[in-house]
């Protein structure tokens, strides 16, 4: 199957703080991956390196076959233009775990604005897809109202609904919902669930452990800075060889 | 004894020199204000670093030096002002320092999630500043903005310093010429009832940004 994302060797520092050790990975269409591992190691930076927010210092990410950053001899990331690795990472949608949902504008607002001005669609063509996501996520009768108006839920839902808009090719979940009352978990988790569904091809950082075995046709285990096990759900929840996988699911199983 | 209407008149008179000076200084500090405010966010240091000394200097010295300086003391160095000309510059460069930090202060308000929400949606930095960025940076710098907006309207009174013939110069001259108090009392009213306008237009726009939160 078609490699969307590969990552090659992939290094990240904050300071003297090394977050990513040398990761190596791919996701292929259709693919839904999830990332766990304990607080601080790597996950959502990993996550964050896949679409620019954060720039990787070493190693090489590819985006279907482009490169957006490639290793120099020294290893060094060099990135592409600016323009073109915008342009690149328009194509993946991200997913907040504070939402980051825009308070100056009304739901249908938030999710029409990128499709207008970045793809140039019409106001009514993006309306019109705009009313299709919201149903979707459950939220038609928000249309008209503002964040603030939202439940922590509703935000997230509206978040996925905005970043479906631009018809990504790929969808990055940063802890979608470790900002949320335990109540309003399950509308977010059962959104998402019906994405896979549709098989879009998704990357969740994520702390439910069940949720992420249900799901997820593949899982990354993350430690320090290292992918320590990526394999199907089994390797990890079944028969988990590894140490350090066995003490972190006693802790949060 | 000049009457009542008489002094009012000629108070009035000067009113028309305060508030030009008010609306001009407006209209060019506050889109100065805001350039010089996305000059002092820019990366580029050299422009940051002019900004810097530039607000440092305009806010760290009384306006009413700076008006002096540009009048009596330019002409040392061959700049000649006329007195309103020398008015108009000083209190704009002066209040677009004020208003370059306000602004700042306020786009530097805006958490670093929403610039992240917005590049990876695609928009670039330029429509992340003008949709998303500003929007929501005006309702903040809108409260410190007003206050400005009425502190200026009683700094115009400095330029009688350099013998405009604003309120309150011709205020004074009134007085001293009926010896008595109403000259004092008539400019007081007009500053209330200028600000008293600025007050309730910045309650307006104010009013108008507080439909989201």
């Amino acid at each position: 199957m078609e490699e969307i994302i590969k990552v090659e060797n992939l290094h990240k520092g904050f300071g003297s703080l090394h977050v990513l050790k040398g990761i190596n990975f791919f996701v292929r269409k259709g693919e839904i991956i999830s990332v766990i591992g304990p607080s601080g190691s790597g996950k959502s930076t990993l996550l964050r390196c896949l679409n620019h927010l954060e720039v990787a210092d070493m190693g090489s990410i590819s985006f279907e076959g482009n490169y957006i950053a490639k290793a120099d001899s020294a290893g060094r990331a060099v990135y592409k233009r600016n323009k073109e690795v915008l342009s690149t990472c328009s194509n993946i949608g991200m997913v907040f775990q504070n939402f980051n949902l825009f308070p100056h504008k009304s739901v249908l607002e938030n999710i029409i604005e990128a499709p207008m001005i970045v793809k140039g669609k019409s106001k009514k063509e993006a309306e019109k897809a705009a009313e299709d996501l919201l149903a979707k996520v459950g939220l038609q009768d928000k249309r008209d109202a503002y964040p603030y108006q939202l439940s922590g839920g509703q935000k997230q839902r509206v978040a996925i609904a905005r970043a479906l808009a631009m018809e990504p090719e790929i969808m990055l979940f940063d802890e979608p919902t470790s900002a949320l009352d335990p109540e309003l978990i399950g509308e977010v988790l059962h959104v998402i669930k019906k994405l896979a569904e549709e098989r879009m091809t998704m990357i969740i950082v994520t702390h439910e452990m069940n949720f992420a075995r249900e799901i997820s046709d593949r899982i990354i285990f993350m430690d320090d800075g290292q992918i320590v096990v990526d394999g199907v759900p089994d390797d990890i929840f079944v028969n988990p060889e590894h140490p350090r996988i066995k003490t972190f699911l006693n802790k949060v199983l | 004894m000049e009457n009542l209407s008489n002094i009012t008149l000629y108070i009035l008179q000067g009113a028309v020199i305060s508030l030009k000076i008010y609306l001009i200084t407006i209209v060019f500090s506050i889109p100065l204000g805001m350039l010089f405010a996305m000059g002092k966010l820019s990366r580029f240091k050299p422009v940051k670093w002019l900004l810097e000394i530039y607000t440092w200097v305009f806010r760290g010295t009384p306006l009413l030096l700076q008006l002096l300086f540009v009048y009596f003391g330019l002409p040392y160095l061959g700049i000649e002002l006329s007195r309103e000309m020398a008015a108009y510059v000083t209190f704009v460069v002066n209040y677009a320092a004020y208003f370059t930090e306000i602004f700042r202060a306020g786009i530097q308000s805006i958490g670093r999630g929403q610039y992240e929400a917005a590049k990876a949606l695609g928009l670039n930095y330029k429509l992340t500043m003008k949709r998303i960025i500003i929007p929501q940076a005006i309702k903040v710098i809108l409260p410190p903005t007003g206050n400005e907006a009425v502190t200026l309207i009683k700094d115009t009174a400095l330029a009688s310093v350099i013998a405009l013939s604003d309120i309150l110069r011709n205020a004074k001259s009134m007085v001293s010429r009926t010896a008595s108090i109403e000259g004092y009392i008539i400019a007081a009213i007009l500053y209330l009832i200028m600000t008293f306008v600025i007050i309730n237009i910045f309650k307006y726009i104010e009013k108008r940004f507080a439909y989201y939160r």
